[in-house]
C-alpha cells in the first residue's frame, strides 16, 4: 500500500501549496507507475518530468506562472490510471498530463481525457493506429523507429528478417507493419522468419514468433533463428519487453550466434534498461531510438549536466541517485513539457483547445535529441538515430535519419 | 644422445625459427604499414586499403581488427600528425606502425569502424584463417568465404582443398566451394555443385539452391530442367536432413529445460514431497543462490580482475558457496519456524508465504530492486556439435549436474545410514524418535539440504536467465507442478515428471509457439491429473492419517 501514502503525501503537499499561492502556480499532473513491475522504467520519468519543472521554474515559469507538479501513482494497475486520471482532472483540475508508458494504460485513460477534455502528453514508444484530440504522442511511432531501423538494416545487404516479440500489441502491430513494408521493398515471404499466423480468409493477421512477459527458455527460438541464418545476411527484429530480453541474449551468444553474423536491432533496450541487463551480452547488437545519450550536442550535455545536477541536490522521496543516465523515453517526455510551455505562451492561454490549436499550428523545440517539431496529427516530427551496444551500456551512432515524420496509421499503406 | 647429436638438433632449430621469423617479420612490418594506413585514411581510401591486406597474411591483422571492433583502437594527435595505437592493456598502447610502445596513449581518441568496412574486414580475417592451424577455424573461414559467393575466392577455395588432411575440414571446404560454384560456373559444373551439395546436405547451402530452382524453372534454356530436377532432389535431401536435425535438437533441448526444471524442484521434492512442509519460500532460496554467484562474482572480479584467468573459475566456487548459504538460510528457517509446524501444513503455507515477502524485499534493500548481471565464464562458453544437433556447454554441464544431483540425493537416501535415518522420519516421526533418532535434527538436515538443492539450482539458473528479487516467483508454480505430476513423496517420480515436462513442451515449441505451447503443457497436465491424481507414483502408505 506503499502508493495510497505517497499519494495522500503528494495532495497533501499539493494543497498546502495552493491555498498559500494559488495565484501564482499552474498545476500539471504527472501520472507513472511509481510502485509494481513497471515502477523501474517509469520512475525515471517521473524524475526528470521533475527536473524540468525546477528548470523550467528556475526560468520564470509558464506565462509568469510557476509549475506545480502533482504526482499520482498508477501502480502498473490499467484501470487504476483512469482513476487516477479522472483525479487529477476533476479534483485537481490539472492544465495538463505528462505520463504513461504501457500502451494498454494510454488506453486506459484516453476516454477519461476525451470526457473531460484533458490534455495527455505520452512520452513512450508506441504501435500507432491512434489519434485522439486530447493526446499528445511525443513518442516513436512505428515509422520513426522500427521502419528507419529496416531501412538500416537493408542498406548493409540484409536479405533475411526474422520478427520476434513479447506477446501483446505494441510487438503484434509493429511486427505486421514491418511484414508489409518489408513485402514491399521486395524481400520475399520465405525470407521473413518466425513464422505467419493467418484468418480463415488466408489474410495475415501476425508476423513473427511470439513470447509470454517474462519468457526464459528461448533454446527452440535460437536454434530457429540459427537454422534461418545459416545461408549469412540475416537479421533480426526484437520487440521482446523487458527482462525476458537476458534469457535470449545469453541463448542467442551462447549458441555461437554473433552480431558479426546476425546483428539483432531492438527498440525496448535504452541506456535505461541497461542498469539491469548485462550489456557485454549485447555488444554490437543495434538498437533505434530518436535519442541517445551519446549524442555529442550542446543542447544534449546542457540536459544531461543539468539532470545530473539536479539527482544530486533533489530531496524528493524515492529518487535513486547514483548510476544514472538518460535515455529516449525521458527525453521524449522532457521534450513534451517544453512544447507544451511554448504553445501555451504562444496561445497565451492554459486552455486546451487554444494549447493543442498551437501545437497543431507547429511548434519547434531544440531538444537534446535536435530539434523536434509539433504535428497536426498530434503527433511530433524528429530525427532517429541507429546505434551499436557498447560494453559500456552506451551506443556508438552509426546513422542517423533527419526530421522523420510521425505518422501513427501505417498498417495497410505499404503495398507491393 | 650424443654431443655431435645434440649440436645438429640445436643447430637445426636455430636454422628453422631463423628461416621462419625471417619472412614473416617482413610480412608484419609491411601488415603494419598497411593497417595504420588504413586506420588514418578516410572512408572512401579505406575500401581500397583493405584489398592491400590479403597480401600480407600475418597475425597483427587479427588482433588489430578485432580490438578496432571492441573500440581498443586509437588515434593520437601530435602536432598535426595523427597516429595510430593499439590498446594493450590498462594505459598501455602500442603505435600499430612500428609496434613499439607507445606512452601518453591514454590522451588518444577512439576510433571506430562502420559495419560495413567490418563486413569487409573480415573477409580479410577468414582468408587469412583459411590456413590457420586450428581446424574450427578453418572451417568457418572456408564457409563464410564460400556464402560470399565472389568469384574471387573460388581459385583459392579449390587451391587449398586438396591440402587439407582432416576430413571434415576438406568437406567443408567442398560444400564452400560447391556454393560459390553455384554463381561463379558453367551449367554442368552448377549440375554437379548442387548434386554435391544434396549429398552433403548442407543447410547453408538450402537458400542458394532454392534460388537457383527459381531461376531454373523460368528459364527455358537447355539443361535448366535438369538443374531443376537436381535442385528439387538435392533441397528434399536437406530438408529430411534438416528434421532429423530438429528432431534431435528438440529431444536434446527437452532433456535440458527438464533438467531446469529438476533441479529447481527437486529440492522441493524433498521439503514437500518427503517432509511435507508446504514451503511457499522455496523460490526465494532459488534467488538466494543465483545472488550468492553474484556476490562471488563480485569477489573474484575484485580479487583478479574481469577476464584473469582467476575470476574465469568463480563460478566452480559460485556452486558449493551457493549450496551452502541456501542450506543455512534453510536451517534457519527450519529452527525458527517450521519446527513448529510440522503438523499444521496450513499455518506453514501462510508463514512461509510471509518469509518469502520478507526475503525479497530484504534482497530489494541490499541489492536494488533491478536485476544483476551475472556473467558466464569462458570456460562455458560456446556450443558442442554432435551430428550437427548442438548444444550449448552451459545446458550439457546444467544436464549433467541434474543427473549427478539424482544419483547423489539416490545415494544419500538409500545407501547411507543418515538416509536410513531420514526415511524412517519422514514415515513416522513419533515412532523414529522412541526408537532413538534424534528426529528433530534429522529434520534441520533435510530441510537445510531440500533448500540448498534450491540454491544450487539459482547458481545455474543465474548462467541462463535473469538473477533478481522476484526470480523464485517464476519457479515456484513449475516446481509445484512437477512435483504433484510426479506424485508427492517421490523423488524418482519427481525427475521422470520434469524430464517428461521438459520433453514435451520443447517438442510442443516448434509447432505450436512458446504461448500455445505452455497453455497446451498445463492443459495436458490438468487432464493427466484427473486420470492419475495421485501423479506419476503415488504414494502407498499403510498409516492411518492417509
Amino acid at each position: 500500500m506503499r502508493f495510497k501514502s505517497s499519494i495522500l503525501a503528494a495532495t497533501a503537499f499539493a494543497t498546502g501549496i495552493s491555498s498559500s499561492m494559488a495565484q501564482d502556480t499552474v498545476k500539471v499532473g504527472v501520472l507513472h507507475s511509481l510502485s509494481g513491475t513497471m515502477a523501474i522504467s517509469e520512475t525515471s520519468l517521473r524524475d526528470v518530468l521533475l527536473y524540468t519543472f525546477d528548470e523550467i521554474n528556475a526560468a520564470g515559469g509558464v506565462l509568469g506562472k510557476k509549475i506545480e507538479p502533482i504526482v499520482v501513482d498508477g501502480a502498473s494497475d490499467w484501470p487504476l490510471f483512469a482513476e487516477k486520471a479522472e483525479e487529477l482532472l476533476v479534483k485537481e483540475k490539472t492544465a495538463v498530463t505528462f505520463g504513461c508508458w504501457t500502451s494498454v494504460s494510454r488506453k486506459s485513460v484516453l476516454p477519461v481525457y476525451e470526457k473531460h477534455n484533458g490534455l495527455l502528453f505520452y512520452p513512450v514508444q508506441y504501435e500507432g493506429e491512434e489519434q485522439s484530440k486530447n493526446i499528445i504522442y511525443t513518442a516513436e511511432a512505428v515509422g520513426q523507429q522500427a521502419i528507419p531501423a529496416v531501412d538500416y538494416l537493408l542498406k548493409e545487404g540484409m536479405t533475411k528478417f526474422y520478427l520476434i516479440g513479447t506477446d501483446y500489441v505494441y510487438p503484434q502491430t509493429t511486427n505486421l507493419v514491418l511484414f508489409e513494408y518489408l513485402l514491399s521493398k521486395g524481400i520475399p515471404v520465405e525470407n521473413i522468419g518466425g513464422g505467419l499466423r493467418k484468418d480463415a480468409a488466408g489474410k495475415v493477421i501476425s508476423a513473427g514468433n511470439y513470447t509470454p512477459f517474462g519468457h526464459s527458455d528461448f533454446q527452440q527460438i535460437v536454434a530457429d533463428i540459427k537454422k534461418f541464418s545459416a545461408s549469412g545476411d540475416a537479421c533480426v527484429v526484437n520487440t521482446i519487453n523487458g527482462d525476458a530480453n537476458v534469457p535470449f541474449f545469453k541463448e542467442f551468444a551462447a549458441s555461437g550466434l554473433s552480431s558479426e553474423d546476425c546483428p539483432v536491432v531492438s527498440f525496448s533496450i535504452s541506456e535505461d534498461e541497461f542498469r539491469a541487463l548485462p550489456a557485454k551480452d549485447l555488444v554490437g547488437h543495434l538498437g533505434c531510438w530518436t535519442y541517445f545519450m551519446s549524442i555529442d550536442s550542446p543542447a544534449n550535455k546542457k540536459f544531461k549536466d543539468g539532470f545530473q545536477a539536479w539527482l544530486k541536490k533533489t530531496d524528493v522521496a524515492g529518487v535513486v541517485k547514483e548510476n544514472r543516465v538518460t535515455c529516449s523515453p525521458m527525453v521524449l517526455s522532457y521534450n513534451g513539457v517544453y512544447l507544451w510551455k511554448a504553445a501555451v505562451e504562444k496561445a497565451g492561454s492554459f486552455d486546451v483547445e487554444k494549447v493543442t490549436a498551437a501545437l497543431e499550428e507547429g511548434i519547434s523545440f531544440d531538444g537534446p535529441g535536435g530539434t523536434v517539431t509539433s504535428q497536426k496529427n498530434h503527433h511530433v516530427t524528429k530525427s532517429v538515430f541507429i546505434g551499436e551496444t557498447l560494453e559500456t551500456g552506451q551506443f556508438d551512432i552509426i546513422e542517423s535519419f533527419k526530421d522523420v515524420f510521425g505518422e501513427p496509421f501505417l498498417k495497410g499503406t505499404f503495398k507491393k | 644422445m650424443n654431443l655431435t647429436d645434440f649440436c645438429n638438433r640445436s643447430l637445426f632449430w636455430v636454422l628453422f625459427i631463423l628461416a621462419l621469423s625471417g619472412p614473416l617479420h617482413a610480412e608484419e612490418t609491411e601488415a603494419r604499414r598497411i593497417l595504420s594506413k588504413l586506420i588514418l585514411a578516410n572512408s572512401e581510401e579505406q575500401q581500397a586499403v583493405t584489398e592491400e591486406l590479403y597480401d600480407h597474411g600475418d597475425q597483427i591483422i587479427k588482433e588489430v581488427i578485432e580490438g578496432w571492433r571492441i573500440g581498443e583502437v586509437s588515434i593520437f594527435d601530435q602536432d598535426g600528425n595523427p597516429i595510430a595505437l593499439l590498446k594493450r592493456g590498462e594505459d598501455s598502447y602500442e603505435e600499430i606502425s612500428s609496434g613499439n610502445s607507445f606512452s601518453g596513449g591514454s590522451e588518444s581518441k577512439i576510433n571506430r569502424t562502420s559495419r560495413k568496412l567490418r563486413k569487409k574486414l573480415r573477409n580479410v580475417v577468414d582468408f587469412l584463417d583459411l590456413s590457420s592451424n586450428d581446424p574450427k577455424e578453418r572451417i568457418d573461414a572456408a564457409m563464410k568465404l564460400g556464402l560470399t559467393q565472389k568469384p574471387d575466392y573460388v581459385e583459392v577455395l579449390q587451391e587449398r582443398i586438396n591440402r587439407q588432411k582432416d576430413p571434415e575440414v576438406k568437406e567443408a571446404f567442398e560444400v564452400a566451394l560447391n556454393i560459390s560454384l553455384l554463381k561463379n560456373s558453367d551449367p554442368s559444373q552448377k549440375l554437379q555443385a548442387v548434386k554435391d551439395l544434396g549429398e552433403s546436405a548442407s543447410f547453408p547451402a538450402r537458400d542458394f539452391i532454392e534460388a537457383l530452382r527459381v531461376e531454373a524453372s523460368e528459364s527455358d534454356d537447355d539443361g535448366a530442367s535438369d538443374l531443376k530436377e537436381a535442385c528439387v532432389v538435392a533441397l528434399e535431401k536437406i530438408d529430411s536432413e534438416q528434421k532429423r536435425v530438429e528432431f534431435y535438437g528438440s529431444l536434446l533441448r527437452g532433456l535440458s529445460t527438464g533438467s531446469v526444471l529438476l533441479l529447481v524442484s527437486y529440492g522441493l521434492a524433498i521439503t514437500f514431497g518427503l517432509m511435507g512442509v508446504i514451503n511457499m519460500a522455496h523460490g526465494e532460496f532459488i534467488a538466494i543462490g543465483g545472488y550468492t554467484a553474484y556476490v562471488v562474482q563480485g569477489i573474484f572480479e575484485g580479487t583478479y580482475g574481469i577476464g584473469s584467468t582467476g575470476y574465469e573459475w568463480y563460478f566452480a566456487f559460485a556452486l558449493p558457496a551457493s549450496f551452502f548459504v541456501a542450506a543455512f538460510f534453510g536451517i534457519l528457517l527450519e529452527r525458527g519456524v517450521i519446527q513448529f509446524l510440522y503438523n499444521r501444513p496450513l499455518e506453514s503455507l501462510l508463514a512461509t508465504w510471509g518469509i518469502s515477502m520478507i526475503i525479497q524485499q530484504v534482497i530489494r534493500l541490499k541489492f536494488g530492486a533491478a536485476n544483476v548481471a551475472v556473467s558466464s565464464p569462458q570456460w562455458l562458453f560456446g556450443s558442442y556439435e554432435f551430428y550437427r544437433v548442438s548444444m550449448s556447454y552451459n545446458r550439457l554441464f546444467l544436464i549433467a549436474f541434474a543427473l549427478f544431483v539424482i544419483i547423489a540425493t539416490w545415494l544419500l537416501l538409500n545407501k547411507t545410514r543418515r538416509g536410513l535415518h531420514i526415511r524412517a522420519t519422514m514415515q513416522n516421526r513419533p515412532m523414529a524418535s522412541s526408537l532413538g533418532i534424534k528426529s528433530s535434527r534429522v529434520n534441520m538436515m533435510t530441510f537445510a539440504y531440500g533448500s540448498g538443492l534450491a540454491g544450487l539450482a539459482g547458481a545455474f539458473l543465474s548462467q541462463i536467465g535473469n538473477v533478481g528479487p522476484s526470480m523464485g516467483q517464476t519457479y515456484i508454480v513449475d516446481s509445484f507442478m512437477v512435483v504433484v505430476v510426479g506424485g508427492v513423496g517421490n523423488l524418482l517420480g519427481a525427475a521422470l515428471s520434469s524430464l517428461g515436462i521438459g520433453v514435451i513442451d520443447q517438442g510442443l515449441q516448434p509447432l505450436l509457439g512458446p504461448v500455445m505451447g505452455k497453455i497446451t503443457v498445463l492443459f495436458a497436465i490438468i487432464l493427466f491429473l484427473q486420470l492419475r491424481p495421485g501423479g506419476l507414483f503415488p504414494a502407498r502408505t499403510r498409516s492411518l492419517d492417509d
